[in-house]
């Protein structure tokens, strides 16, 4: 594999992929149509050939400023928002939704804006230590977008969870989503540059060094950051997420375990409390504990969803009903939160595990190019940003399927919804870029 | 026009298959990132200067089976005089045996990571180095040699390197057949 690192052999590698990934993007659309229509609509090509154009265009600009980058990161997003625009257009077609109202093209112009926004990244950021100096900043933007729909008259509060922001007439956006990218930003270059008094001083207790107390302030303010936004903001997922992503960059960056043990012990302890005094966390544990219960089933916002999504998978079975055969659209919010309960509806068993693998391998390149890294703080990064998007699948995945309590989170990638597309394509340049930058050419082959 | 239960049946069991073949398409590609880079066929010269059975033992540190390979360490200057290798005085790791030999490159400020991997700066494909083998890094500007887990270890002149070790200029860095040092 040597031969891979010629340049322009990696980018037709993944040009080849591309064109795969295009290929089955646009099955997908026309098996919708067969399956939910019947027939063929050719006016609907748009969805299919819209997204293809923006993707190649993006590894056009690869090829220029980005070489090196690897190969795989962009074919795999492109299957996943592919995947993710055709199970939206099939529930616009169940729904009877068309035109520019419908969420298929809304979520195709969404990857436009997002596809560009990584166009973007790729050509001001030619270097990603550039975001070195500007950790602080990083940190600031991150916390005030975080806390941005905290803000009367700005902030939008949609089923009881209040993280979104109305933009004009447009619609609504999570800042939040974007918030993630800083924080990661943030986390690492505060980390290189402080992590020797979180990890060489401290006793020895069973086995594990822990940390002075004057040395808990950064965990106990990201711990207080995340509780308020548990409590103001409603919302588990998002604070889990951020936490999470700050307990493993400290993990990865000082190499003690008793940081991640005390910063468990720190979250479980702080959920355990919200769900005995906070009503909606409450009603959370009891939907995810006694979903089968018929008085939990039927209550105002009880299981419903939730029950409603495992029927949906179960029917699914192995193989699934096919595009466009199910009834996904039984279940709320069946293209954003429940996405994969749809796609598991209509792909089965084997295609959910084909989408959990496309992301398993996503997020372990995100590692490869950490591991592969020179420098402290693109190593951090790549695996800060590649965690970020696996958490992010553990919560709103596991949440689906009943193995966490549910909360509200996109699917990166699949999920209808703009500002968690942009963040994610965001995502997916950053780590092009680090990669780029990472990989060295051998100086000498033995 | 409809489209017949058989149809969509064959399409919807094509769609997953497309999809895996691309998953596996992509593992395949991966294949060396995952299983480790295919060992190239030594030469005889090459495997001749390695015994076959020192390499799987981790060879204490004044085994008999490092000897022959210190002596390329004694052709060079002694050691003591030239101190320990720093940026401003090692300009260039020169490889002085296994099939390679006599080759060179110059030392900058980077990390220098050595391993069977192909993203190694210096990549050794042998039967005895691991796909992450060790590294040369500054340390307050001094070179220091560190083993990352290796099988078959990294021996610093004769030695077997266990902790991130300085290395002294003109000193035989040895990983499987291939010796190395560091000069002016």
């Amino acid at each position: 594999m040597g031969r891979l690192h010629l340049p322009q052999k990696l980018r037709n590698l993944e040009l080849f992929l591309l064109l795969i990934a295009c290929f089955i993007n646009a099955s997908a659309v026309v098996l919708v149509q067969l399956g939910a229509l019947g027939k063929l609509d050719p006016s609907l090509v748009l969805l299919g050939a819209g997204l293809s154009v923006l993707v190649i265009s993006l590894h056009v600009v690869l090829r220029f400023v980005a070489r090196d980058a690897d190969p795989f990161i962009l074919p795999i997003a492109t299957v996943l928002n592919g995947l993710g625009i055709a199970m939206i257009y099939r529930i616009d077609v169940a729904d009877q939704q068309s035109g520019w109202d419908s969420a298929a093209v809304r979520q195709t112009v969404w990857s436009a804006l997002a596809i560009f926004s990584a166009i973007t990244v790729l050509l001001v950021i030619r270097n990603h230590r550039v975001l070195f100096r500007y950790t602080y900043i990083a940190g600031l933007v991150g916390v005030i977008l975080l806390f941005l729909p905290l803000v009367p008259g700005l902030g939008q509060e949609i089923s009881g969870a209040r993280v979104w922001i109305r933009v004009g007439s447009f619609g609504t956006f999570q800042p939040g989503e974007i918030a993630k990218i800083a924080l990661a930003v943030f986390f690492a270059g505060y980390l290189v540059r402080n992590r020797d008094s979180l990890s060489m001083v401290g006793k020895k207790f069973l086995g594990a060094r822990f940390p002075r107390f004057r040395d808990l302030g950064p965990i106990l303010s990201v711990w207080a950051m995340s509780m308020s936004v548990i409590i103001f903001q409603r919302d588990l997922g998002t604070a889990l997420l951020y936490f999470g992503l700050f307990l493993v960059m400290l993990y990865l960056a000082t190499g003690r375990l008793s940081w991640v043990i005390m910063g468990m012990g720190l979250f479980l302890g702080g959920a355990l409390l919200a769900s005995q005094t906070l009503d909606y966390v409450n009603g959370r544990f009891n939907n995810w504990l006694d979903a089968l219960n018929p008085d939990v089933y039927e209550a105002r916002g009880g299981s419903f969803q939730l029950v409603q999504g495992l029927f949906g998978l179960a029917k699914g079975g192995l193989l699934g009903t096919g595009w466009g055969q199910g009834r996904p659209e039984l279940t709320p919010v069946p293209q954003s939160d429940y996405i994969i309960a749809s796609l598991g509806e209509e792909l089965g068993l084997a295609g959910v595990f084909a989408i959990l693998a496309l992301y398993l391998l996503f997020v372990a390149r995100g590692f490869r190019i950490g591991f592969a890294g020179q420098d402290d703080f693109g190593k951090l990064l790549a695996v800060g940003l590649a965690f970020v998007v696996a958490l992010q699948c553990f919560i709103v995945i596991g949440g689906v399927t009943r193995v966490i309590p549910l909360t509200g989170l996109t699917t990166p990638f699949l999920a209808a919804g703009g500002s968690s597309l942009v963040a994610n394509w965001i995502i997916a340049a950053l780590l092009l870029r680090l990669s780029d930058t990472v990989r060295n050419q051998p100086r000498l082959v033995v | 026009m409809n489209v017949s239960e058989l149809t969509l049946l064959v399409l919807r069991i094509g769609f997953l298959l497309l999809l895996w073949m691309f998953i596996f398409g992509i593992v395949y590609a991966l294949r060396s990132d995952l299983f480790g880079q295919r060992v190239r066929k030594m030469n005889s010269q090459a495997a001749a200067a390695f015994p076959a059975s020192a390499a799987p033992a981790p060879a204490p540190p004044a085994a008999p089976a490092a000897a022959p390979f210190t002596a390329t360490a004694s052709r060079a200057s002694p050691i003591d005089d030239a101190g320990m290798a720093t940026s401003q005085n090692t300009t260039r790791l020169v490889i002085t045996s296994g099939p390679k030999a006599g080759s060179e490159f110059p030392l900058g400020t980077e990390t220098i990571t050595i391993g069977r991997s192909s993203d190694s700066s210096l990549v050794i494909r042998d039967d005895y180095t691991s796909t992450h083998h060790a590294r040369l890094m500054l340390w307050n500007d001094e070179w220091m040699l560190q083993d990352l887990d290796s099988t078959n270890g990294t021996f610093l002149a004769g030695s077997r390197v266990t902790v991130p070790t300085k290395i002294p200029l003109n000193a035989t860095v040895k990983i499987g057949a291939t010796s190395f040092e560091l000069r002016r």
